[in-house]
């Protein structure tokens, strides 16, 4: 049984042309589901070929020498799960957060989840932030067989156009919020499972964002935070007007998202809330962690029948780890997965934004 | 240059922690990689950071490395091109003062590539590309050699970004078909 939807998906994962949202959830499809893997690897034979047209240039000396000392830190062979939280291959973050945060325990890390919304959902494309044209490098490899070659050369010797900004996280400027406690909260959002829906639906997810950050500053109520805090206090002077704009668009927003995951990475607790997620008779939704360094998700446990659930993060998973998650939510068996891997269908994922600056914007 | 074997054979002693044979992994590989790289990222020092990255990933992961799966450089490659890509589609400015240099390197590339050095693999590859309309063709390599985003192959074709989208999905499948699963 071929999907061509889902194979589409892949090729165009392997291709490059996916959105920085839409590669995200494909890269948490192929840890959950080993169909798409393999349609992705396929894809990579596939055209991976073109890569014996790729001219070879030889990088500095200084490359291998930065190589061979980072060495002895990683471990060349696969990675036990009781040695997950040492000695994971620390990658660089990929997305840089626009305001720089110190790594202080006390600053408030809301994460968001960058799902994708329901059905519903109106799509708001971010807005393009014009760049200055990239170099006029050749765009395309000698040698190209003559057919290809000839309608291709004169039109490729311009540069490309500029490249759209998708400012991730989205920030709200010349805010100066007071953090009472760190917190990250993660809000996990539908998946659909057909990829037209993802591309068009994927465009909301900047506004959503936008909407979150408001939502935390100035209507903290709703954003679970646990029991035992206060919620966040941001002192945002002369934005009253805004905060109330962002909090009545949220009401207005067709979809909800299923669930909102606050992680306090200090306490190590997690609490889960289920907003608008609909209670499955005879299963449970379980929610997953998927990180690079791990060859499989981890779970975090069954999500319980109650708004809330709090309980203390399983494993040993460090703030970065925490941080560069991906988030999911499977349905599962009544008590979870048997095999402790999803067996049912991945219904949410999201990941974690940081997105509330710590410092005033200059 | 290695053959595949020697490079299976590598990747395989790799696994088993054999620091000599990484840096002869290296030293087979490094320009292959660096030129995909560079012609994704444009600017020498990311893309000497992600040849970095993608060498500790190699180092890291060798032992899932199948190679009834993949040759060993298209695995390599793939993983580099893929965080190349990642890369892109996330940064929201270009700086121009690193241009000049972009340019230089391109002009320096080597000579093209004969048709009797091409794998009998991408000449079908490249038999199957051509039976796509030019624009189609077009798109296709500038997306995998150039790492451009759908919205720049829009605004480069002038031509909306849901048809780009479009046409790219129905090409992909094509070539799927045209090669025989």
């Amino acid at each position: 049984m071929y999907d061509d939807a889902q194979d589409a998906l892949a090729a165009e994962y392997v291709l490059g042309t996916l959105s920085a949202d839409e590669r995200e959830h494909a890269e948490a499809l192929m840890s959950l589901d080993p169909g798409f893997a393999a349609s992705v690897k396929q894809w990579e034979r596939r055209l991976g070929e073109l890569n014996v047209m790729v001219e070879a240039i030889e990088p500095p000396p200084e490359v291998w020498d930065k190589i061979k000392a980072q060495l002895g830190a990683s471990a060349p062979v696969p990675q036990s799960p009781a040695a997950a939280s040492g000695l994971a291959f620390s990658e660089p973050p990929a997305e840089p957060p626009p305001a720089a945060l110190p790594d202080a325990p006390a600053q408030e890390l809301p994460l968001l989840l960058a799902g994708e919304p329901g059905e519903d959902a109106i799509a708001v494309p971010p807005p393009p932030e014009p760049a200055p044209a990239e170099a006029a490098t050749d765009e395309l490899p000698h040698g190209l067989s003559d057919s290809i070659t000839a309608s291709l050369a004169k039109s490729l010797a311009e540069p490309p156009p500029p490249t759209e900004a998708v400012d991730r996280p989205m920030v709200l400027p010349a805010v100066e919020p007071r953090i009472e406690r760190s917190a990250n909260v993660v809000q996990l959002q539908r998946r659909v499972s057909r990829w037209r829906r993802m591309t068009v639906l994927m465009g909301a997810i900047a506004a959503l964002l936008a909407l979150y950050v408001g939502v935390a500053q100035f209507a903290p109520g709703l954003i679970p935070l646990g029991p035992r805090s206060g919620p966040v206090v941001a002192q945002a002077p002369g934005s009253a007007p805004l905060g109330a704009r962002l909090v009545a668009a949220l009401n207005q927003e067709p979809t909800a998202p299923a669930f909102l995951l606050t992680v306090d990475p200090q306490r190590r607790t997690m609490v889960v809330r289920r907003v608008s997620a609909t209670a499955e008779p005879g299963k449970s939704y379980e929610l997953w962690l998927i990180a690079s360094q791990f060859p499989a998700p981890r779970s975090l446990g069954v999500i319980g029948a109650d708004e809330f659930t709090e309980r203390a993060i399983p494993g040993n998973f460090d703030l970065a780890t925490l941080r560069a998650a991906t988030y999911a939510v499977s349905l599962e068996p009544p008590g979870g997965s048997p095999s402790g891997a999803p067996t049912g269908p991945v219904l949410f994922t999201g990941k974690v934004v940081e997105s509330v600056p710590t410092a005033p914007r200059t | 240059m290695l053959m595949q074997a020697e490079l299976v054979w590598l990747i395989g002693a790799v696994a088993n922690g054999d620091q000599a044979a990484f840096e002869r992994l290296y030293a087979a590989t490094r320009a292959k990689l660096y030129g995909v790289l560079l012609r994704i990222l444009g600017k020498p020092e990311l893309a000497e950071e992600v040849m970095q990255e993608t060498y500790l990933k190699v180092w890291k992961m060798a032992h899932t490395f199948d190679p009834t799966l993949a040759s060993p450089i298209t695995w390599m490659v793939a993983m580099a091109r893929n965080r190349a890509i990642d890369i892109v589609r996330r940064r929201s400015e270009v700086s121009i003062e690193d241009e000049p240099e972009a340019q230089n390197v391109a002009a320096e590339s080597a000579p093209p590539l004969a048709r009797r050095e091409m794998t009998e693999e991408l000449k079908r590859l490249l038999a199957c590309l051509g039976k796509l309309d030019p624009e189609k063709q077009r798109i296709v390599l500038l997306a995998y050699y150039s790492g451009w985003s759908r919205e720049q192959l829009s605004t480069k074709l002038d031509i909306p970004v849901n048809t780009i989208k479009t046409w790219l999905r129905r090409s992909l499948l094509e070539i799927r078909e045209c090669m025989g699963r």
